[in-house]
């Protein structure tokens, strides 16, 4: 109520009845043009955000993925309405409260110091948003762990040097500088390094971790797509650090299988 | 302002006495000793140090050997040895001498010498900020081309990764002395009404230490570069080239600086303030810049450790962080980033004080929520020594502590949105002066909200795994760094200007750069979300056709905040010889400083002042003041 | 102040940024000669597994030092490194199947990798050393590889890997002052034209952690462009 108060002291509609503070202060000019402005930001940005991030970011080929891209429109239609927030008041204020010229404005300004109400209503707002953001990324972070919990995983050891990859099977005891993975199987990487840190990063399966040099990191992953994905190094490792890439191929498990089988060399160029 | 003016008694010394061998010192001296004593020592060096096994360390000895010699020699010669000198021998400089360091009546030469008044020492860090930005935004331009050639290349590979290195390395230091280094020296002191900061000698010592830098970042062109990247992260760093006892040193001299600037102006503000200025009358930029400078001082210390921790494992093998024989990166990376996260409030916080000591002048109300701000400002401070390992939940260090860092982090918004709270609720119902300083206010608060949202989607562990080391990332912090950082420090150039120098910044000028600079930044790092959503790694200096587009627009939004940022340049040249006569208080505002004359004489107050309110009281009926 | 004045100081001072940028753009290009480009020589046809192609071969040396390629008679900045050459750029026709002959002259050991100790992206995986057909050498006696890849874009995937086994130390010196060195020749089919690096993935780069510093992490020693072009190009 304080808030209230503090706002319509000095403002056009001086106060009739306290139950009504809120409407009249709802219906005070310059709020009424934040307000306009306010709408007018959430909706642009929402709707920019949903016609144009989803095609932004990189085709999703696992749950993680598709987990990373919803968080990340979750979070932004999240912040869609703070931010509007911020643009509101300053789109009122400028359109509205402009003084040009070389002297300065008058002081004829409402001396507002502080406004109790004001404040506590904006901590509480982040605080609850703060929790949200908390709740949501502790769940999704359980969700996207779930393959490497997988009885059934596939383990390929992956080593990262200067400036290449390779991968091994250690079930099928096989050795390659491209990925092959049955699709809808969970998997489960090794990740290591032979000298500097490298990071070891499927772009559309929204999983990365870092290669270091005598320690093995892990990471897992259920792809959910056939077809060929980019493995790329997220980590300055030196002169070629830009083309330490290859690729992932997604196959079908009879593919796979048939792939492990054929123990000649698979690799023959060029590839198509 | 409600402010008293008394006289202070002071007794002169009347006694002439000769100024001793400071007359003699300065800048180029300091630079014919340092080159002397590093071409001594690296020759007795390559005599002494003899050929091993291992001739690499044995170059990294000499070329640091040669370096620390240099700065010894430098530093002695620009005479910041004098002082300690006498001291030893129990003795001190003499009032002349004094006088003489305070660059009593010396004219433009003061510039050049280890002055000690604070005014030059901020015009000093003014102009090295300015070449530092230059420089920084020259290599900006190279990386730019490189990657705006149809899917990069044009650059050879070593060359591109130290460009990276130093456009780092540099926009860092050049970031974290912008507002602390030119207005906390220059407009600190005057606005809490001291004669001096309290320690004089520190600070000509906190800025002739930087100078002592450049020389040995030059050298690093000769020595092979930089190019394991500002980061420095080992073992790459322990990998590279003799560029890389370069960064070394430059770190560590730079936190000393910064050390001793951040204990300086600390105490200034704790204890030298006018009488009557309690904490709840004290300017908010006091409190944001001593936030800032003394969350430098845990943290760079670290940076200090690691980078001689480094110099070790380079120089004689100490294995620190080389994995091979027991050494870790993880090591490297924690020391790294427990500066790594407060450094980037250090850089923030003084620029988003600035705007807050600026948008009360503009609005003409006061400062809305004044005791939120300081909770905000202290809350950033407290939470941000324990955020640091968000930079590491991929590395596969401790997975077990992603959860609680992604905690501490995600808390960060809510001292963060109180400074949002603080802005908004000043602007709100204020006046909108739309001069140059203002431009600013409003330009911090549109970048620093994408700043600070997209941080919110990096501080989601699974949001990170997908999104770290990429293109998405380096947008981010630029937008924080310098769509919210830079902005408040363009912000506090204008506003401070004519107290700096005496006449107005030019308007017009000002204007058609800051359009350009805000739409070319908005332009080129707009792209970089997008070509980092898509999955461009950071850092690259080829990539794939696919992110063609996304490159070439960020490439010509950078071209377009480079010319901005020359016409920048420009007015402050034009403005600083010729521009229009300012008086000593052409905005209208009521902290101290605009209270003096300008240009402000030696000891700033001809009588010091007595503080009987806070200086924010616009449109608040004033009592006369007795 | 007139104005016209000041608008030419601020054109100035973007003409002079400007002109800073370019020449700094200039010589970051520069600052290393670019490499001269060594071509495959285009010689007939040969009949492959994928049907009778444009045949093309080149040779490319590997030395214990800088002192016999591009990189001058001293040596240039570090005669100490070890080296490819004649030259660090190669340039191969595209849909052909091209022969490279490597002369060997640097000695070597335990590669840590042994993925690299075998051939890959060969006509059948093989090559030849000293006459002899063979998959892969000895992962613990390696010289150097000469391993071909690229990034991720819009031209063909290549993966190309020759490990190059060390010369005997004890043998009669040639001539040249160097052991006598391994012969190996790999044949292998390119496919569409494109840009490749190709790097030695046996870490050679001495007086470095894990031996990538030096000559392996500086430009035109031991990595550098391999292009594959229309054949008519």
């Amino acid at each position: 109520m304080w808030l209230m108060q503090m706002l319509s002291e000095t403002g056009e509609d001086t106060t009739k009845q306290s139950g009504n503070r809120v409407s009249s202060f709802l219906s005070r000019r310059d709020v009424q043009q934040a307000i306009r402005a306010w709408v007018f930001w959430a909706v642009t940005l929402g709707g920019l955000g949903y016609l144009f991030i989803p095609h932004l970011m990189a085709d999703s080929a696992s749950k993680t993925m598709d987990i990373v891209k919803s968080t990340f429109m979750a979070f932004y239609y999240t912040s869609v309405p703070v931010a509007a927030v911020v643009l509101a008041i300053a789109t009122q204020t400028v359109l509205h409260n402009r003084h040009t010229g070389t002297a300065p404005p008058p002081d004829d300004n409402p001396a507002i110091e502080t406004n109790q109400m004001a404040n506590i209503v904006w901590v509480v707002i982040s605080s609850a948003l703060c929790v949200f953001l908390l709740v949501w990324g502790l769940v999704v972070d359980n969700v996207v762990a779930e393959p490497s919990r997988a009885a059934n995983a596939t383990v390929v050891n992956v080593t990262g040097q200067q400036w290449i990859w390779t991968f091994n099977y250690p079930d099928a005891h096989k050795d390659t500088s491209e990925l092959y993975l049955p699709v809808d199987q969970p998997v489960i990487f090794k990740v290591q390094s032979k000298d500097v840190t490298h990071a070891f990063w499927i772009v559309q399966m929204g999983i990365k971790i870092n290669a270091n040099r005598g320690e093995i990191t892990e990471t897992a992953v259920t792809p959910n797509k056939i077809g060929v994905f980019d493995v790329r190094c997220a980590e300055l490792c030196g002169l070629l650090h830009a083309h330490m890439q290859t690729r992932v191929h997604v196959v079908s498990k009879a593919d796979y299988e048939k792939w492990l089988a054929n123990q000649g060399s698979v690799e023959q160029w060029p590839a198509s | 302002m409600a402010s008293e003016l008394i006289t202070e008694d002071r007794t002169r010394h009347s006694a002439k006495k000769s100024v001793g061998i400071i007359r003699h010192l300065n800048l180029g001296t300091a630079v014919i000793v340092g080159a002397l004593l590093a071409v001594t020592v690296n020759r007795i060096a390559t005599k002494l140090i003899i050929e091993g096994d291992e001739t690499w360390r044995r170059h990294d000895q000499i070329v640091m050997a040669t370096m620390l010699a240099w700065f010894i020699g430098f530093m002695i010669g620009i005479g910041a040895l004098v002082g300690p000198t006498r001291w030893f021998f129990g003795k001190d400089l003499n009032h002349d001498e004094a006088m003489f360091l305070a660059g009593k009546d010396m004219g433009i030469k003061r510039y050049f010498r280890y002055t000690t008044d604070h005014k030059v020492v901020g015009i000093q860090y003014l102009i090295l900020t300015i070449a530092l930005f230059f420089i920084g935004g020259v290599l900006a331009m190279l990386i730019r081309t490189n990657l705006g050639h149809e899917s990069g290349g044009l650059i050879p590979p070593q060359v591109y990764n130290s460009i990276v290195g130093f456009h780092g390395l540099i926009m860092i230091i050049a970031t974290i002395i912008m507002i602390t280094g030119p207005f906390g020296n220059f407009i600190l002191p005057i606005m809490i009404g001291a004669r001096d900061m309290a320690f004089p000698r520190l600070n000509a010592l906190s800025f002739w230490l930087l100078i002592s830098i450049l020389p040995i970042l030059a050298a690093t062109i000769a020595l092979g570069g930089i190019p394991m990247g500002w980061s420095g992260y080992n073992p790459l760093a322990d990998q590279g080239p003799l560029g890389v006892d370069s960064y070394i040193f430059t770190i560590v001299i730079f936190a000393i600086s910064s050390a001793v600037a951040g204990a300086n102006i600390t105490t200034t503000a704790m204890k030298m303030r006018a009488r009557g200025m309690n904490w709840s009358r004290t300017p908010l930029f006091v409190f944001g810049t001593v936030a800032s400078v003394a969350l430098a001082l845990p943290a760079f210390p670290v940076f200090m450790l690691s980078q001689v921790m480094s110099a070790m494992d380079r120089a004689f093998g100490a294995n620190f962080f080389n994995p091979e024989f027991g050494g870790s990166a993880w090591l490297y990376e924690n020391l790294f980033w427990i500066m790594g996260h407060p450094e980037v409030y250090v850089i923030l916080i003084p620029a988003v004080v600035a705007i807050m000591e600026i948008t009360p002048v503009f609005a003409r109300k006061p400062l809305f929520s004044f005791n939120m701000a300081i909770v905000g400002i202290f809350g950033i401070v407290g939470l941000s020594i324990f955020v640091w390992a968000h930079h590491m939940y991929i590395s596969g260090w401790a997975p077990l502590l992603n959860g609680p860092f992604m905690l501490t982090t995600e808390l960060i918004s809510i001292p963060t949105g109180l400074l949002f709270l603080v802005i908004l609720g000043t602007i709100w119902r204020g006046s909108v002066w739309t001069r140059l300083p203002m431009l600013s206010v409003y330009a911090l608060l549109f970048n620093f909200i994408i700043g600070g949202v997209t941080g919110i989607f990096l501080s989601d562990v699974p949001e990170d795994a997908a999104l770290h080391g990429s293109m998405f990332v380096t947008a981010h912090f630029h937008y924080t760094l310098m769509g919210a950082g830079l902005t408040g420090a363009l912000g506090a150039l204008a506003y401070w200007f004519p107290k700096m120098t005496g006449r107005m910044l030019d308007e017009k000028l000002g204007r058609i750069s800051f359009w350009l600079v805000q739409i070319g930044f908005t332009v080129t790092f707009f792209g970089m979300f997008a070509v980092g959503l898509e999955g461009q790694p950071r850092r690259v200096e080829a990539y794939d056709i696919i992110f063609k587009n996304g490159n070439l627009i960020s490439t010509m939004g950078a071209y377009t905040i480079f010319i901005g940022m020359l016409i920048l340049l420009a007015a402050v040249i034009t403005s600083w010889r010729n521009g229009e006569i300012a008086g000593s208080n052409p905005w209208g505002a009521q902290t101290l400083e605009w209270m003096t004359p300008t240009p402000v004489p030696l000891e700033n107050f001809e009588v010091l002042p007595v503080v009987t309110t806070n200086p924010y009281q616009y449109g608040i009926k004033q009592e006369t003041s007795s | 102040m007139v104005p016209v004045n000041k608008a030419l100081r601020t054109l100035g001072v973007i003409a002079i940024g400007s002109l800073v940028v370019s020449l700094c753009v200039v010589l970051a290009m520069g600052v290393s000669k670019p490499p001269s480009i060594l071509k495959a020589i285009q010689n007939g046809k040969a009949q492959t597994p994928e049907g009778l192609l444009p045949a093309a071969h080149m040779e490319i040396s590997i030395w214990p030092d800088s002192m016999q390629g591009m990189h001058g008679a001293h040596g240039g900045a570090h005669p100490d490194f070890v080296s490819y050459g004649p030259t660090s750029h190669f340039q191969v026709p595209a849909h052909s199947v091209v022969t490279i002959t490597f002369k060997q002259y640097d000695s070597g050991e335990k590669i840590w990798n042994p993925y690299f100790a075998k051939v890959h992206g060969t006509v059948d995986g093989s090559m030849t050393l000293d006459g002899k057909k063979v998959t892969g050498i000895d992962p613990n006696a390696v010289g150097h590889t000469f391993t071909v890849h690229g990034m991720n874009t819009g031209q063909p995937d290549m993966f190309l890997s020759i490990p190059l086994p060390p010369t005997d130390e004890e043998s009669e010196p040639e001539p040249n002052g160097y052991a006598k060195p391994h012969i190996i020749t790999a044949t292998f089919i390119t496919g569409a034209a494109g840009q490749y690096i190709w790097n030695c993935e046996y870490p050679c780069g001495d007086g470095s952690y894990a031996k990538f510093g030096n000559a392996m992490s500086t430009g035109g020693y031991m990595s550098g462009i391999f292009d594959v072009v229309d054949a008519n190009a």
